[in-house]
């Protein structure tokens, strides 16, 4: 049972919060349809008991009726502010549940599953799909579920008086249940679908356009450009005007048919009344109540709406969270690793899933275990998808690789990485503050250690003067700090994992030459015996390296063959 | 919409101006609809009195009723298109502010723009605009009702009943104050929370950016528990907020259920002495949940005010990028055949860079001639692209200057927009390649097409395709392989006939043989125009005239045969 489907909702872990919420939603509609009802029958009572003379004024009790009214009021009032409460309550746990779900079926897939070819945000996608599927709890499953219940109290409520008025007045909700809103929903369906992809593309267009505004600019194409995304918006507006009127024209009907109930149910009442079977009061009472019941149905359109959008939002997800990984995981558990740690590189080819261009044809090369070797070539030649595929990010068509005499088929990324730390172009840094940031690659690491690598990487003096010290947030996606501090905090995390073999790619990218001499010099002071891979296009590194190879028309070869 | 305007016109008051008829009209017809509203519970309560305490059989009410439903259902009709008026603005303004702020991003250029992250950009021009639709279309036509339908009811219930005349002019004025007592208590609340609210809300999205990373630490398995706990976090501290927050509304339920219950207990005491009629009782039970209900429906459209605001800060930002200040207006004609062409293009001294950084060149200068395949080389990030920028007016320099002589070897002005640019991925619109070549120049003739691709040694593989010119390049070119995208990039360049001719990498990520033919197109395009490649390629420099070494921010000029000696 996935949490995608409605019964999620009813897992052991949700099951109360949920039933709470809905309970309370249904108290609330109840003690709006009892407030609106008793006062009702109260005015006419009191109208009535007037009018019949001292006697009748004597007899009738107003105590009793007022306190219920006052029940009801203070019942109205609190139901309604817990509903809300635990309705969202509920809402944010399926979320949290949900993406939970979602990242661990994620997890195996990134990052090859997760790059998106339109440009478009893939990974804000999950977050805002996984937020519409939790909210479907409040804006779909609640309305229903509470119009459904309700409506039947209400209906039986009135049929106690009046038989025939609890038929009309189930048979006038039942309209505003079902035909309304489903066929609200019905022409939503195919709209909003396309509304959804026609929002992809508008997003991938306008990505593009960012992309190539030099060109675009250049071309003097800029205006033509400007007009042709500006007709594309104007298509998806005709599209959300359409769903808005939908639902809003749904709403009126609606309230249309509540009236016509209310003055049928009304017809039946006086008739009853005339023969003797209703007491006057039970007139207005009647009419307010069925008035009142008409409440629980206007939130329904939206429902409707709201429900295809989570079920697209759920498709998409299911989508992305069932795709089959494009390096599978490994069926064994990973074989051990035999020293020396060499890595042999034979014959291997690669491209990219879904392209042509080969990014390695044929490629072969040998890293004993010691060895400093820098890799170099042109920009864009594919050096970092050579980390890709030795972190086993994506498959190699071609050929074999072995790590300490073991195929590297048989490990996941996340065996190899108790053997290789890499410290990647693409980094991530996670909010949060240094200490955490370092934590996250080695959580046994103790502030000697940390204070070792940070001199090795020559952040010491930055994190003396920083203001909190190695509790400074380094912000969203590391956006406190420097490209170059960024780099050199990456490097501190894969040299406190301490493994026997590291990666680093352009290591020393935006440094001034004292610094990048003085972090290489403690690098390889620090760590004299790991085997080190370092992809650079930077001359001065080579010296503190042992060979360089160099990756060009996809092949690799020392430097000194290349022609 | 000029970027020189006051900055605050993007804030919402300013957009509000731009579908000032629609939002007046949804207002308007939306008062119209409460008139009908309130006319309708008015018969509505005269039927429910003469029927139950006139003894009137129901066929004596037929044509009030029919009145009444005329009533409302004229009322719902101008319900609802005061809604669509409403929908109308909020759609009318999103699309402005959408094409405002992308003329205003080609006016800031490519160089300009990346001071923001573009996926900010892309965010603030997407879900941003969005966002602003609910704020016109919802809150401020609600706002307005907000005053309009209470103060109706309030004048309805003054010539029915004192008393609840008292009790509805009491509570309306207060919930509005304790709302707003509430709401400041609860942001309080959230601002002293706003950190945590922040880091933990976006920890799904932190987690998932970074989950390549994670995988490379081995921190995968750790990474989900961590995730776990940091949602259910943010769900607590979320609803530690929205306890405080809920109660703005549950301080409205209070005011609306505690006025209904008043109105009934104290009319049901004075019908029972005979003082007041069931008729102006019954109506005001109606009309009291109407006073209370545009309330409701503004603080519900609260948070769109909010969205819209925040939205609209960020679209501030967008719009204070300043304008490149080469202007850009010339740049989209192509020029007369009647001017002369370019000789020389003089740069003297140029430093330039970008804010905050040290100058990517320095003090460069050199002269750039007609008929020369000028290549630019250098280390990657030496300063390449900046010196082509500088070219191509998407960056100023901070001193020095670019002078252009035609061939009579006078001085010319505007120059600029007549060079070319291919950058390392071209730009491919969905289309056919005829389509995407007139991109350059919408009302090029079929022989220009033939005659700018046979230029770019693009004729060959175009005419060899199934359909020729109207074949599909398929998303991003897909259809394509990297070199036919790059020759016909070059062919799209030409047709502008362009006296400066701007490459950058045109040979990266191509196989030795299709760069080797993108090189030699590019040999051909020199005869009769400036021509600059930035490039790493070898074969490209061994086809050059001249080369322009960038290192340390210092340019070097050498001939062909001056390399071949070095």
């Amino acid at each position: 049972m996935t949490p995608l489907t409605v019964s999620g909702f009813f897992s052991r872990t949700l099951r109360w919060p949920v039933v709470l919420g809905l309970a309370l939603a249904c108290v609330a509609a109840l003690a709006n349809f009892g407030l609106l009802f008793l006062s009702g029958w109260l005015l006419a009572g009191a109208a009535c008991a007037g009018a019949a003379g001292l006697a009748a004024q004597q007899a009738f009790n107003m105590m009793l009726p007022a306190t219920g009214v006052r029940f009801f009021a203070t019942l109205r009032i609190v139901t309604r502010y817990l509903e809300r409460l635990v309705t969202h309550d509920a809402s944010l746990r399926l979320t949290g549940r949900l993406r939970v779900w979602v990242y661990t079926k994620l997890a195996p897939q990134a990052p090859a599953g997760l790059t998106d070819k339109r440009g478009g945000d893939l990974l804000s996608r999950f977050v805002s799909d996984t937020d519409r599927v939790g909210q479907s709890y409040t804006e779909t499953f609640i309305p229903f579920a509470r119009a459904i219940l309700c409506g039947l109290v209400f209906a039986v409520i009135s049929g106690l008086f009046l038989k025939g008025a609890g038929v009309v007045l189930a048979l006038g909700l039942l309209v505003c249940m079902l035909p309304v809103p489903m066929s609200v929903g019905l022409l939503s369906a195919p709209r909003l679908r396309a509304l959804t992809a026609q929002r992809g593309d508008f997003q991938a267009e306008l990505a593009d356009t960012l992309a190539g505004l030099g060109e675009y600019l250049t071309l003097g194409a800029s205006e033509a450009r400007i007009e042709t995304l500006d007709s594309r918006q104007k298509t998806l507006q005709a599209t959300e005007r359409y769903l808005a009127a939908l639902e809003s024209g749904a709403r009126s009907l609606m309230t249309f048919i509540g009236l016509l109930t209310t003055l049928y149910v009304v017809m039946l009442a006086v008739q009853a009344f005339h023969q003797g079977a209703l007491s006057a009061p039970e007139i207005p009472m009647l009419a307010l109540g069925c008035l009142a019941a008409f409440d629980v149905t206007q939130p329904l359109p939206a429902a409707c709406q709201a429900f295809t959008r989570a079920r697209i939002a759920a498709e998409r997800l299911n989508a992305a969270c069932n795709a089959r990984p494009c390096v599978p995981a490994p069926t064994a558990p990973a074989p051990a690793l035999y020293n020396p740690l060499d890595l042999i590189v034979r014959d291997i080819s690669f491209r990219y899933p879904n392209t042509q261009n080969w990014v390695l044809d044929h490629a072969s090369f040998t890293i004993r275990q010691g060895e400093r070797v820098a890799l170099v070539g042109a920009s864009g030649i594919g050096k970092s998808s050579l980390i890709s595929l030795l972190s086993r990010f994506y498959p190699y068509q071609n050929g074999n690789i072995t790590l300490g005499g073991q195929d590297l088929r048989q490990f996941s990324t996340e065996d190899l990485a108790k053997t290789i730390s890499v410290a990647a172009q693409d980094f991530h840094l996670f909010n949060g503050t240094l200490r955490d940031t370092l934590r996250l690659a080695a959580p046994n690491a103790d502030d000697a250690q940390i204070a070792e690598t940070l001199r090795t990487v020559q952040l010491e003096e930055f994190v003396q003067h920083a203001p909190q010290g190695l509790d400074t947030l380094i912000g969203d996606e590391g956006l406190a700090l420097s490209g170059g501090q960024a780099k050199r905090l990456v490097l501190a995390q894969a040299l406190l994992r301490n493994t026997p073999w590291l990666i680093l790619d352009e290591p020393t990218e935006g440094l001034d030459q004292k610094t990048e001499y003085a972090l290489m010099h403690g690098l390889i002071a620090a760590r004299p015996d790991a085997t080190i891979l370092c992809i650079t296009h930077r001359r001065t590194l080579i010296p503190f390296m042992d060979r360089t190879l160099t990756l060009a028309g996809g092949q690799i070869c020392p430097a000194e063959e290349v022609p | 919409m000029h970027s020189t305007q006051p900055q605050n016109d993007w804030q919402t008051a300013g957009m509000a101006r731009r579908a000032r008829g629609w939002l007046a009209g949804s207002v308007t017809l939306g008062g119209m609809a409460a008139v009908l509203f309130v006319l309708h519970l008015t018969l509505l309560a005269g039927v429910i009195d003469d029927l139950t305490f006139k003894g009137k059989p129901f066929a004596a009410e037929q044509h009030t009723i029919l009145l009444l439903l005329a009533c409302l259902g004229g009322s719902l009709c101008l319900q609802w298109l005061a809604d669509m008026a409403g929908t109308e603005a909020g759609l009318r303004i999103a699309a402005r502010v959408r094409r405002d702020a992308l003329r205003h991003l080609f006016r800031a250029g490519p160089v300009g723009s990346t001071t923001l992250p573009s996926g900010r950009i892309l965010t603030s021009l997407t879900e941003g605009v969005d966002a602003l639709e609910p704020y016109f279309a919802q809150y401020i036509p609600r706002a307005a009702m907000m005053v309009v339908l209470p103060l109706l009811i309030l004048a309805m219930v003054f010539h029915l009943d004192g008393w609840s005349f008292v009790i509805l002019a009491c509570t309306g004025p207060l919930i509005p104050v304790f709302m707003a007592l509430v709401g400041y208590s609860a942001q309080s609340i959230m601002d002293r929370q706003w950190m945590q609210l922040v880091v933990l809300g976006s920890s799904f999205l932190d987690s998932l950016r970074g989950l390549s990373t994670l995988r490379l630490l081995g921190q995968t398995e750790a990474s989900i528990t961590r995730m776990a706990a940091a949602t259910d976090a943010h769900r607590a501290s979320t609803l530690s907020v929205m306890k405080v927050a809920f109660l703005t509304s549950a301080v409205l339920e209070f005011f609306s259920s505690l006025s209904i219950a008043l109105v009934a207990v104290v009319f049901g005491a004075r019908l029972l002495s005979g003082t007041v009629d069931f008729r102006s009782a019954f109506l005001v039970l109606l009309l009291a949940p109407e006073y209370f209900m545009p309330l409701r429906a503004f603080s519900a459209s609260y948070h769109a005010r909010q969205n819209a605001t925040a939205a609209a800060a960020r679209l501030a930002d967008l719009f204070a990028l300043p304008d490149m200040t080469q202007p850009e207006g010339p740049s989209v004609q192509v020029p007369h055949a009647h001017t002369l062409p370019l000789a020389h293009l003089v740069c003297s001294d140029l430093t330039a860079g970008y804010p905050g950084k040290v100058p990517a060149l320095q003090d460069l200068s050199c002269t750039l001639s007609r008929g020369t395949l000028t290549v630019i080389t250098g280390e990657s990030g030496v300063g390449k692209t900046t010196f082509l920028r500088l070219i191509l007016g998407f960056l100023q320099p901070s001193s020095g200057h670019i002078t252009a002589f035609d061939t009579t070897n006078t001085s010319v002005e505007v120059w600029q927009s007549r060079t070319a640019w291919v950058p390392q991925r071209p730009v491919m619109t969905m289309g056919s390649i005829a389509e995407t070549l007139r991109l350059a120049k919408s009302n090029a003739t079929d022989a220009e097409l033939h005659a700018a691709a046979q230029q770019a040694d693009a004729l060959e593989f175009i005419e060899a395709l199934p359909q020729g010119f109207a074949t599909s390049v398929g998303e991003r070119g897909a259809c394509l392989s990297g070199g036919q995208i790059k020759r016909l990039a070059l062919a799209r360049a030409l047709l502008r006939n362009p006296d400066i001719l701007c490459l950058d990498e045109p040979t990266s990520d191509l196989d030795p043989a299709s760069a080797l033919r993108v090189a030699r197109a590019i040999r051909r395009c020199a005869t009769n125009r400036i021509v600059l490649v930035a490039t790493h390629h070898a074969d490209m420099v061994a086809l050059a005239d001249q080369c322009l070494h960038i290192s340390d921010g210092h340019g070097e000029l050498f001939s062909a045969s001056q390399r071949a000696c070095a």
